[in-house]
């Protein structure tokens, strides 16, 4: 029952995500950058889901050092992992984006390089799991180096205030405005984009599971 | 001469090079809006794909550890 309702949900978002593109496709062209400007629906809550899956990330990693709890430790590698792919979507679509306005691919400003040392300290997360044998020492270290990672976070969110970078202010919260049509088509796209990665989260999660009895089916059998 | 019809002369200005020029920058730029859309699905199908090769591949590890745990203790 909760397969066909996690699965159920993942067909929903991805409906969504199909309709939007014809959506997209209709809206009228920005003034200034054209079509690509269109490409913000993508990038943008990529970046959004990220940056909540981070923050999902830490307070699992907190609650497993609290409490020793696998489940918490399970949800951690779960959502980083989904993390780690919308911001790897949220970089290359903000780099094919920068290659139409700026001229470049890449540029080393405050805003890029942060998001790109985001997606290498949790991607180190990932490998650090992959190197340690013993699931408590793994999980405590995975832990810790997640929590580690997510002072980038803010980093990453404030870097245009703080510095002056290539990368614009935000569209919101950043003195720009979007038509209200405009608007709705994004929320549409964070609504499913989130909605996704909460799936994929759940999906993940079972695996951990899996993962674990399956560790625990070897030692047995080693037992034997 | 009212302001509105500067526009309007504006365009009419516009010599056939412009016309050209004007289209192929629209041209470059539906080019990046789809090779960005196309990246961002592929990404998250690319991840879909090894969360299902990955569930499979657990199903059948787990299936054949059980079936030998079983035989070993018949």
């Amino acid at each position: 029952m909760k397969e066909k309702i996690v699965y159920g949900l993942g067909a929903i978002a991805m409906l969504i995500l199909v309709r939007d593109i014809n959506v997209i496709a209709g809206l009228p062209e920005e003034m200034q950058q054209g079509a690509i400007f269109k490409i913000i629906f993508f990038h943008v809550p990529m970046a959004i889901t990220a940056m909540i899956a981070a923050a999902v990330a830490l307070v699992a990693s907190v609650l497993f050092l609290i409490t020793k709890n696998f489940r918490f430790d399970s949800l951690a590698v779960g959502v980083t992992e989904v993390g780690l792919a919308f911001l790897a979507g949220n970089l290359v679509t903000g780099s094919i984006w920068g290659h139409v306005i700026w001229g470049e691919w890449w540029a080393w400003d405050a805003r890029l390089t942060s998001a790109l040392v985001c997606w290498i300290l949790y991607a180190a997360y990932l490998m650090l799991r992959g190197a340690v044998e013993e699931p408590t020492q793994r999980a405590t270290f995975a832990a810790v180096w997640s929590i580690f990672s997510f002072i980038d976070v803010p980093i990453v969110i404030f870097s245009i205030k703080w510095w002056r970078t290539q990368h614009p202010q935000p569209v919101f919260w950043g003195g720009g405005s979007f038509p209200p049509d405009w608007t709705k088509v994004f929320l549409w796209q964070m609504l499913a984009m989130v909605l996704l990665a909460c799936v994929m989260t759940v999906v993940r999660v079972g695996q951990e599971d899996a993962q674990r009895e399956l560790d625990s089916l070897r030692r047995t059998a080693h037992a034997m | 001469m009212h302001f509105h019809t500067i526009p309007l002369l504006i365009a009419q200005m516009a010599t056939p090079d412009d016309i050209v020029r004007e289209a192929a920058r629209l041209r470059h730029n539906y080019e990046f809006l789809s090779y960005g859309l196309t990246v961002a699905w592929v990404i998250l199908a690319i991840y879909v794909l090894l969360m299902v090769s990955r569930e499979r591949k657990l199903k059948r590890e787990i299936a054949s550890l059980k079936a030998m745990l079983e035989d070993r203790q018949k």
